[in-house]
Formats: structure tokens, C-alpha cells, sequence
């Protein structure tokens, strides 16, 4: 997605999160001790179980809970959710697939230019902070979209936000304000 | 006008110095020991000359108290928010002379924490922490040279950790700080070095370098105490200075592999060609320079092209090469000695197991289960005998032990394969398996009933199968997990075991449920006035009131006053008490506060007179807000009196007859039925008027 630009720019998505429940209490013991690629954490009280095909690990509660990560798409992560539920169906639990929400993407961005952040921050206070002691980047929150925009002095950005849409959006804002503070690049290699 | 009591009359002398308040027309005192607030004027002692009397009290310190009359009861000690607040100072001051901040600063930063009082910051974090991240606000804004690291180390905490409050802080309260010049730090980081005399000039070198670094981007998204560290390095060697990066490095805190990088993308830059006087004199003026890690990102991109084209190259090469090696490899074949009898067989095995794999994976994984079984059946066995050791090479060794029979190298050549081929086979069979459903798994429409019935479009059962354990696999694997985990299972037995035996002696104790915050349920009211009834009844403000039978109270809301003054005061407010009559009010104020004794000193010394002065026409309740308020210790002093009376009446209060005999129930709290004069409260002897 570009704005006003020659190039496009790409936006990759490097993870998703998605929540579901299955509305069933669930021992977690057994789909340790049966279920393929999994970790048992008795002291935290979860089990975590990788699938390999859309490549996502999934935090299981007894509650009934399930936290799927390492989606790459938010389809990827609906599909890797319902495997999953019908794996624990086949062990033998009354699962049922409810409340599926995607919570949160992360992506990353690279701009072809290199970023002033002291000049960005600047710019865009109070929304924009940097702190060079603590991060090496400066974080732009974006309230409207409840986006987090995280800014590299080389140019590239990682974005995360509540759903893909919000994610490009994010990007499409801040990309202006990028492009006021560019360092313009010269110095032939 | 003020109406007397007695007769009527409108004729009311207030005698201000006296402090008498007198009906002209039937003489009846109607008050008397008015308090005023007038301002006194004596002679001061040392030249005569007219001073005022009194104390300047400040608005939230508090402090102290006056204790008037009877000095039994002061109050309830100091109220919460002033002991917060004096805590606060005490600490503040202390951390600064730590790190030396002058007094306005610590003033400042006194300021900013009361700020984040009054937002409700504070809560939910560490009181040292909001102190520290206050301190550090005032030095980012004042410009002094503070690390957020020095008030780390004061505290002995994580920087990280006070940085996440700093940075909640600094938006909360919408303060800017401006972003941190490592030039700044210079300066004292030159004279934790002792240059002696040659100070300034080194501070001066350094400044320019640092300020060329600027120029040339090193400093975005880095320390700058790490940029400083470099810069005072070269500074202090162009001076002659024998500085090793070791006493550098103890002073800028930074670590050791920091300062070489900063150092060697310092050498990058064409700054670093110049020598000692060049720097000095030129002006900082040619081109700037990429980011370092800009360049870097480039250097890897070039990187990867040249790999990029190696392998291309490669690629030509290698056939050539494949060639010489199958030559090499036949003409090693017909030399080598002959493997005889039983030793063939066990290479025989070894060639044929990865085969095995492949063959497997196209077919189900139950052609599979019946060889993979025997194996680990064998390991089973091997493990009802040995499950303490549990390790790699425990398998391993069981593994070897049964089918050792011959010479040790070709033996461990074929276990060791096989091993892992029984750990092996498992998850590569299933991805290979899974590599051809994909394949089916072309189109997948996820439509998901909303009922939560799984959609199994999509979704295919045999590759979920691969997910889990067969029978004798479970087992196995309860071995392992019991085995691994058989620390924590000890621990569970031994504390079930204890809470067993609490429980026969009778002491066992819950374990203490952490409440989670009780989370309130909406209120669903059809009027305003009913939503602000029922907030009252979950909420409550102050912890002097008895609640309860403020409830009792008939709610009476009156329509006219209580619309307006619904919508006048956000806070909400108490059932409308109206005054019931206006005899008992002047009976309140008649009698000296000093005789009303115990029950309302509390009232007296910690009520907020100047939100009575506000809300003296709607009341309400001064007593509910006593919450909201800052404490004011001016009580006594300030208030005209006669309006509204600090606490004793508030204007309009109104509750039923019925329902006055319910107050006494209530003991160490009062209820406002007290308060307002009811005849229960001592004062019927002097019901005389």
C-alpha cells in the first residue's frame, strides 16, 4: 500500500493473535500426555501446543480458553484455530468453536529512506515518544485506530494494531510524517 | 434576612467583637462565640510595628492540626492525603540530595507528584517508583545532566522498569520533555575523569566530536552516554591523556563492546581521517553521513546479492564436481574389504530404515505403528526398569544393549540411525504426510456457525490423526512427562498431603483469594435521579458515615431543588434531606462547638469548609465528598460561619419523624441524622427557646 509514492511499499505481516474458547472445561493433563508437540507448564497452568501447518503455537487454559500465536494472515490464524479445535475434539472433549477474535497483527514496513527521529518527535509531540535510553526506536500511538506505530532511525517501521485493516491504515498515516523528516540519503558505496 | 426565632424580627445586632448575635426586638441571644474572620493586627516585639496574627498554613501540607478546646481527640491523626503527600516530600528529598538537585528542582518535582496524585497515578505502582520517575521528569526538563540510570542505581531498580513509569507519567501529564542531548552528560563525565587543568579544553574537544557525530548520525536510536564515552575517549587521547576504555567505561556506564562499536563507526566516518589541529580548526561542514545501521542494512543487502551470484556460480561448478565424487566413490567400493556374515546384515539395516521412511510416508501412518511399536516397546521395557535416568543418552545406551552383538564401531553406526529413526520417523512421516493434504486443502471457506459448531470445512481428519498419540505411544509418554516433572509432582503430594493434615487439626486456612477488583454491575435506572440513588448505594465515599442508615432514611426526593441541583453538582449526592425544622438550627449553632464533644470533633477538624461555602445552597452532603476534596486544615479560620455552618447544618435536610429513633444504632461512625440537631443529641435540656 503506497500513498502518493512511486514505489509500493510493502507491508508484511509477521504475526497474528487471535482468542477463542471452547466452552468446555479441558484436562489439560490428558492432551499432554497425549497429543503430539506439546508443553505442559503445570505452574502456570497452560499447555502449549505448536501446529505445524499454519505454523502457530496455541496457549491452552482448563478454562477453555485458547490464545493462538505465529499466524501469518488472519485466515491462517482462523484455520489454525479450528484444527486445532478439532484436534482437542478428537481426544475426546466437547469442543465447541465460539468467540473467535482476532486481538492483534504485528507487521513490518521498510521505508527506502532513513528517518530523523529527533525531528519526528518533535513534529508529532505528544503522540510521538523517544526514548533513546530505553528503545532504540520512537513509538507513535495512533488512538483513533489503537495502533502502535514503532519507528527505526534506518527507516523501517514494525506496526501493531487490532486487525490488518488498522495495520494499513496506520501505515498510510504515518508515511507522510515519515516522509517530512527523511534524511535524505547520498554517499555512493 | 435572619429572622429571629423568638419573635420574628428581622432586627438582628451581630456584634463583631464581641461576637454576639442579638435580637433587637425580643433580646434573645441568638448566637454567641461567633467565629470570625477577621484579621488581627498586634505589636510585633522587635520595632513596634503592626503585625498579623496568625499562621500561614499551606493548602496540603496539613501538618498541624490546631487542637481546639479539648486536646483528647485531635481528629483522626493526620488525614490520608496529607501523610501522602509528607511522605512524598521526604522522599523526594532525600533521593535528590543523592544525586545533588537543587531545591527548585526538588520543589518542581514535589509539584509533578502531586499532579499524578490528583490523576490517580499512583496507584497500582510503587510509591519510589512514581518518586523516582518524577525526579527524573524535572531533569529532563530542567536540562541536568541525571541519567534515568543514576536513579536506578540509587534505587536498586531495573531502568527499564522506572522508564515504563517515566514514559506513563510524562503522557499522562502531557509534559514534553525534550529529547536528551548527549552533550549534556559531557561535561560531567569530564569531571569524574580528572583532566585537572586541562579540563575545559578536553570538554571543548569532546563537545565538537559529539556534535560531529550528530552531524553524521550516530546518535539516533543510541545511548547517549555511550556516544559520550567515544567521544571523551579520542577527546582525551588527542590531549595526551592515557584514559583506557576500562575508567571510561566505569564512569559512562556503558559496556565495553558499546564503546567499541561506537568507536569503530566513529572510525567510518571521514571525521576520523583528520588529525588533532585539522578537527579543531575546520569547521564542521562536509556532508553527513548514512546512519550506521543504514549502512549496515546496505552492507548485508550488497552481502547477499555477491552470495546470490556465488551460488549461481557454484551451481556450474558443482556438477562437475558431483561427477569426480561418484568416480571416487566406486573406485573406493571395489577397494574396501568386504563386510562379512552378520555385520552385512546390520548394514543392510541401515540402508534399509531411511528407506523405510520414505515408503511410510506415502501410505498411512498405521503401516507404520506396527514396526515403530516393537521399537518402543523395547524401550518401554527398558524403561518400567530405569526411569530414573531419563536422558538422550540413557535411550541411547538401552538402545545399544540389545543389539549390540558384534564390534562396537559398526554396531553404534546401526543403532544410532535407528534411534533416531523411531524418534526420527514420527514427526517427518507426519510432515510428509501433511504435505500431501495440502494439496486437497486448496479451497477452504471458513464459515463458522455462530451456534459454535466447528466448521470442519477444510479440515481434514487424517492429518489431524497425526496429531495425536496412539496407546502404547501415551504410555511412553506419561513415563517421560511423570519422570520429568517429578519434582513438581513431589511438591503437589507433599502440599495435598499437608492441607489433609490442616485440615484434620482444624487450622487449615483458604488460601487467600486475591480479590480481583470487584467489578461493579451497571446500573440500570429509568431516571437520573434513580441511577444516582443506586450509584450511592454501591459507592461509598467516606468512611465516617453510616451508610446504612442514611439508606433508612425515606427517600423523599423532591422534584424543584433536586433537578437543579442535580444537574448543578456532578458528584452525586444523598437522598434530598430537607430541613425538617428551623428550630433545630439555630439550637445547633448556639451551642459552642467545644460542648458537642467527641462524636463531631472529627467533622470539625476534617471537614472541607470551603466546598460547604460552595454547595452551602444545594448541601447535600458535605460529609459524602470528604473524599474528593483535598483536606484543607483552614477549617476554623475560613468559612462564613453563619451561612453555613461547617458541618453542624447544611442547609436543606429533611427526613422523616419516623425514622429518627433509627440513629442510634450506629456507634463509631456518625450518621447525619446526628449531625443535623436531632433531639436525641444532648441538646433537649437547652430546648428552651
Amino acid at each position: 500500500m503506497d500513498s502518493s509514492n512511486d514505489e509500493a511499499l510493502d507491508i508484511i505481516i509477521t504475526n497474528v493473535v487471535a482468542t477463542f474458547r471452547t466452552r468446555c472445561h479441558l484436562n489439560l493433563r490428558t492432551i499432554a500426555l497425549e497429543g503430539i508437540n506439546v508443553i505442559y507448564k503445570p505452574e502456570v497452568g497452560k499447555v502449549l501446543m505448536k501446529l505445524r501447518k499454519p505454523k502457530i503455537t496455541a496457549s491452552i487454559w482448563s478454562s477453555g480458553k485458547i490464545i493462538c500465536t505465529g499466524a501469518t494472515s488472519e485466515d491462517d490464524a482462523k484455520l489454525g484455530a479450528r484444527r486445532l479445535a478439532r484436534c482437542l475434539q478428537k481426544l475426546g472433549f466437547r469442543v465447541r468453536f465460539s468467540d473467535f477474535k482476532v486481538v492483534n497483527v504485528l507487521a513490518v514496513c521498510s521505508m527506502p529512506f532513513a528517518v530523523h527521529l529527533v525531528d519526528f518527535t518533535n513534529n508529532n509531540r505528544p503522540i510521538a515518544s523517544y526514548e533513546p535510553e530505553l528503545h532504540p526506536a520512537a513509538t507513535y500511538r495512533i488512538k483513533t485506530l489503537k495502533a502502535t506505530v514503532q519507528v527505526f532511525s534506518t527507516g523501517s517501521i514494525t506496526v501493531t494494531g487490532p486487525n490488518v485493516q488498522a495495520v494499513a491504515t496506520a501505515v498510510e498515516h504515518i508515511y507522510p510524517l515519515l516522509f517530512e523528516v527523511q534524511k535524505p540519503k547520498h554517499r555512493k558505496d | 434576612m435572619r429572622l429571629c426565632k423568638n419573635c420574628g424580627s428581622s432586627d438582628i445586632d451581630v456584634d463583631q467583637s464581641r461576637g454576639d448575635a442579638v435580637c433587637m426586638g425580643c433580646g434573645s441571644v441568638l448566637e454567641d462565640n461567633i467565629i470570625v474572620s477577621e484579621v488581627q493586627f498586634m505589636e510585633s516585639s522587635g520595632g513596634g510595628a503592626s503585625q498579623a496574627v496568625g499562621q500561614f498554613v499551606s493548602r496540603d501540607d496539613g501538618g498541624k492540626n490546631p487542637t481546639f478546646g479539648e486536646g483528647y481527640y485531635t481528629g483522626s491523626g493526620r488525614e490520608s492525603r496529607a501523610q501522602t503527600l509528607a511522605n512524598a516530600k521526604r522522599n523526594i528529598q532525600a533521593l535528590g540530595r543523592g544525586l545533588q538537585m537543587n531545591q527548585h528542582c526538588l520543589d518542581t518535582a514535589y509539584n509533578f507528584y502531586k499532579m499524578a496524585l490528583n490523576k490517580h497515578l499512583t496507584c497500582g505502582r510503587k510509591s519510589s517508583h512514581v518518586l523516582a520517575a518524577c525526579l527524573y521528569l524535572v531533569c529532563r526538563t530542567e536540562g541536568t545532566p541525571h541519567m534515568l540510570l543514576d536513579l536506578s542505581d540509587l534505587l536498586q531498580v531495573n531502568v527499564y522498569i522506572l522508564g515504563r513509569t517515566f514514559l506513563v507519567l510524562a503522557r499522562e501529564l502531557c509534559i514534553n520533555a525534550p529529547a536528551i542531548d548527549p552533550c549534556l552528560y559531557i561535561p560531567r563525565f569530564a569531571q569524574l575523569l580528572e583532566f585537572g587543568d586541562k579540563n575545559r579544553e578536553v570538554t571543548m574537544t569532546a563537545l565538537r566530536l559529539v556534535q560531529r557525530m550528530k552531524r553524521d548520525w550516530m546518535h539516533t536510536g543510541r545511548r547517549p552516554a555511550g556516544l559520550c564515552g567515544a567521544a571523551l575517549l579520542v577527546a582525551a587521547r588527542m590531549h595526551d591523556f592515557r584514559r583506557t576504555s576500562k575508567e571510561i567505561i566505569s564512569v559512562v556506564k556503558v559496556c565495553e563492546a558499546t564503546l567499541r562499536k561506537r568507536l569503530t563507526e566513529f572510525e567510518d566516518t571521514p571525521t576520523s581521517a583528520m588529525t588533532c589541529e585539522e578537527f579543531m580548526k575546520a569547521d564542521l561542514d562536509h556532508d553527513e553521513c548514512d546512519p550506521p545501521s543504514f549502512q549496515n542494512g546496505l552492507r548485508n543487502k550488497k552481502m547477499k546479492q555477491l552470495e546470490v551470484e556465488l551460488e549461481k556460480k557454484m551451481d556450474d561448478v558443482k556438477d562437475e564436481i558431483e561427477d569426480y565424487q561418484d568416480e571416487i566413490d566406486t573406485e573406493l567400493e571395489r577397494c574396501r574389504p568386504k563386510l562379512r556374515g552378520v555385520y552385512a546384515a546390520y548394514t543392510k539395516e541401515d540402508a534399509f530404515h531411511p528407506k523405510n521412511q520414505f515408503k511410510d510416508s506415502d501410505s498411512d501412518d498405521d503401516d507404520m505403528d506396527p514396526e515403530v511399536d516393537e521399537e518402543l516397546l523395547a524401550v518401554a521395557q527398558h524403561f518400567g526398569k530405569e526411569l530414573n535416568e531419563l536422558t538422550m543418552e540413557a535411550l541411547k545406551k538401552l538402545e545399544e544393549s540389545p543389539s549390540a552383538k558384534g564390534e562396537e564401531d559398526d554396531d553404534q553406526e546401526g543403532c544410532r540411525p535407528s534411534l533416531e529413526s523411531i524418534l526420527g520417523p514420527m514427526p517427518t512421516a507426519a510432515s510428509l504426510g501433511l504435505k500431501e493434504n495440502m494439496d486437497c486443502l486448496g479451497e477452504e471457506n471458513d464459515g463458522d456457525a455462530d451456534d459454535g459448531e466447528l466448521d470442519l470445512n477444510g479440515i481434514d481428519d487424517d492429518e489431524i490423526e497425526c496429531y495425536l498419540l496412539d496407546d502404547g505411544e501415551v504410555k511412553i509418554k506419561t513415563a517421560l512427562w511423570m519422570a520429568q516433572n517429578s519434582d513438581y509432582l513431589k511438591e503437589q503430594k507433599e502440599k495435598e498431603a499437608r492441607i489433609a493434615k490442616e485440615k484434620e487439626l482444624g487450622i487449615y486456612k483458604e488460601k487467600k483469594q486475591r480479590k480481583k477488583g470487584t467489578r461493579r454491575a451497571p446500573i440500570r435506572a429509568s431516571t437520573g435521579q434513580e441511577a444516582i440513588e443506586k450509584l450511592l448505594e454501591q459507592k461509598r465515599f467516606s468512611s465516617k458515615i453510616n451508610y446504612d442508615v442514611l439508606k433508612d432514611l425515606n427517600i423523599k426526593p423532591v422534584s424543584s431543588p433536586a433537578e437543579p441541583q442535580d444537574g448543578a453538582t456532578e458528584t452525586p449526592r444523598k437522598p434530598v434531606i430537607r430541613n425538617r425544622r428551623s428550630t433545630h438550627m439555630p439550637l445547633s449553632l448556639a451551642t459552642p462547638l467545644t460542648s458537642l464533644g467527641k462524636r463531631l470533633k472529627p467533622f470539625i477538624t476534617g471537614q472541607p469548609a470551603k466546598r460547604l461555602a460552595l454547595d452551602q445552597i444545594f448541601s447535600g452532603n458535605p460529609l459524602a465528598q470528604s473524599n474528593e476534596v483535598p483536606p484543607s486544615s483552614v477549617v476554623v479560620e475560613s468559612g462564613p460561619v453563619v451561612e453555613s455552618g461547617p458541618v453542624l447544618e447544611s442547609g436543606p435536610v429533611v427526613y422523616d419523624d419516623a425514622d429518627e429513633e433509627e440513629e442510634d444504632e450506629d456507634e463509631p461512625c456518625v450518621s447525619a441524622m446526628d449531625l443535623m440537631g436531632s433531639n436525641d443529641y444532648g441538646n433537649d435540656d437547652e430546648d428552651g427557646f
